[in-house]
């Protein structure tokens, strides 16, 4: 299914609830509230014309003045992508977990929340996935993080 | 035993030391008796952030770090992160480097089943497979030696093509060994494939059905170890992948013996996709001029390739300086590392090693 299509499947279902935008045209993704995620993520696995069931990556980015989270997914029987993204604040972040949805989630979700420090509201397992138990030096993924042996290169 | 007779339930740490990890991963076992109830795992051991590494090195000076991710199969990350790139910046390769990063992909690929081949079956107790594997992947490190002067972290790949081109002693080399490696598959096969005591161990082990492979996001062998036919090389094709007349061999049973076969299969396709690609080598350039200081346009894109544990996508945010903006590293083994739990599900701890080997998990993939 093309990418118009699939735009227009999800706008007759959330309309005026995702705006398109085409990002160099490589990685169409769809800017989504990010309180209809669930919903969307839902709409998406269980309808006939999408059946999006496989997980690329889920993951977040900081825009410096704002997170963003990006799911990158695909439907192995219709071969199709669908990437969505969500804004997030910097501080407190918090976005429903689709965990319940795609159980290959779970990890990606894991990593995101101790890296970027978003919460992922109703996941099953949310211990931290990669750093240390007793790591305290907060998210180190954010851009103006700093750790002691942490150096960043001057600018080119 | 009698289904009323129980023992204490009780915890059993198996690694992060432990032979049949390969790796540091640490697994806390629930057992009853010898039979597992519960399983989880413990990853982050080898957690080296490169993804904020990446943040912080321009595109060229971060191509020694995709070696890491799964050092056994080196090219593929090299291939993985360039890939993305050239489709950013739109770089035209030529037509010799595709080839050139065809034959280093599929030499390597059997490189890397090999390694598992031999590893899996010393975790069975078969320890003569993996003496003739390590013979043969010997050959194969010697070839990559030959083109980059290093065996396992080759930092071979660049944008726009590879870092040098092939001496020519290469070529009759390869060649010789795709002649050679034909019959050894076959070698292993007699030992290992109709061995009673090696299918008492697969048969019927750890089963991983259609929707559960789905859900996890498993993929690679192990997903088409469960019949479906998904392979990105065919679906997908990237490079010049469309090229070459190959099999994808899928698994019916969906257990640890179907896993087994797939890749030793795929071995056989592997060696036929270079032998291909060795006859249709063209002369010409082995790298396109970039710019010493090159700056990709700003721009996102997610591409995928077929690795030996899956699928291996690299997510590049540029914002059109020197150093990426942002980089995602999907791999296979994150993704596979997470259907063990449900599999191991009432298996014995013997069978444990079994199910965890025919997954084929390289650790510094999962923790990056």
């Amino acid at each position: 299914m093309t990418i118009e299509e699939i735009t227009q499947i999800l706008n007759n279902k959330f309309p005026e609830k995702l705006k398109i935008i085409e990002v160099t045209s490589h990685q169409p993704a769809f800017f989504i509230e990010k309180e209809i995620l669930l919903e969307i993520c839902k709409f998406a696995k269980q309808s006939d014309q999408l059946k999006i069931d496989f997980v690329n990556a889920i993951f977040a980015v900081d825009r410096t003045d704002s997170l963003e989270i990006v799911y990158v997914l695909f439907s192995l029987e219709k071969r199709h992508r669908l990437c969505l993204k969500a804004k997030l604040p910097r501080k407190d972040a918090e976005i429903d977990s689709v965990t319940q949805v795609w159980e290959a989630a779970n990890w990606f979700e894991r990593e995101t929340s101790e890296l970027f420090g978003i919460k992922f509201k109703g996941h099953p397992d949310p211990r931290p996935l990669l750093l240390a138990e007793d790591w305290s030096e907060g998210y180190p993924m954010l851009r103006d993080w700093e750790g002691k042996d942490f150096i960043k290169l001057p600018p080119k | 035993m009698p289904e009323e007779i129980h023992a204490e339930e009780f915890m059993v740490n198996m690694g992060p030391q432990h032979p049949s990890t390969h790796g540091v991963l640490r697994l806390m076992l629930t057992m009853d008796g010898e039979v597992v109830l519960d399983a989880i795992p413990h990853v982050g051991y080898l957690h080296r952030a490169l993804e904020k590494i990446a943040e912080n090195r321009t595109f060229l000076q971060y191509i020694p770090y995709t070696d890491r991710l799964d050092y056994v199969s080196a090219m593929f990350g090299n291939y993985a992160f360039v890939y993305p790139i050239e489709k950013l910046a739109n770089v035209v390769v030529p037509e010799r480097a595709e080839y050139i990063r065809v034959i280093m992909m599929e030499l390597n690929r059997i490189a890397s089943h090999l390694i598992w081949l031999g590893t899996f079956s010393l975790d069975l107790g078969a320890i003569t497979p993996f003496l003739y594997c390590f013979r043969e992947r010997e050959q194969i490190l010697d070839l990559f030696e030959m083109v980059c002067g290093q065996r396992m972290t080759f930092n071979y790949m660049r944008v726009g093509g590879v870092s040098k081109d092939l001496p020519d002693e290469f070529v009759p080399m390869a060649r010789k060994f795709v002649d050679y490696f034909k019959p050894r598959v076959d070698e292993y096969e007699e030992i290992l494939t109709h061995n009673p005591i090696f299918l008492g161990r697969t048969k019927g082990i750890g089963l991983l059905d259609k929707e559960t492979a789905v859900e996890h996001s498993v993929s690679g062998p192990s997903l088409r170890g469960c019949g479906i036919n998904w392979d990105l090389r065919k679906n997908e094709p990237y490079s010049i992948y469309d090229r070459f007349t190959f099999e994808i061999p899928l698994g019916k049973a969906s257990d640890v013996w179907d896993r087994y076969e797939v890749r030793i299969q795929e071995m056989r396709q592997a060696n036929l996709i270079v032998e291909q690609a060795l006859k249709q080598l063209p002369q010409g350039e082995f790298k396109t001029k970039i710019p010493a200081v090159f700056k990709p346009p700003a721009g996102e894109v997610y591409t995928r390739i077929e690795a030996p544990r899956g699928e291996m996508g690299f997510y590049i945010i540029t914002d059109g300086t020197t150093k990426p903006y942002r980089v995602k590293i999907r791999t296979g083994s994150f993704c596979n590392l997470t259907v063990l739990p449900k599999l191991c599900k009432g298996w014995k701890i013997a069978d444990l090693v079994a199910i965890f080997g025919s997954l084929d998990v390289v650790l510094p993939e999962v923790d990056r």
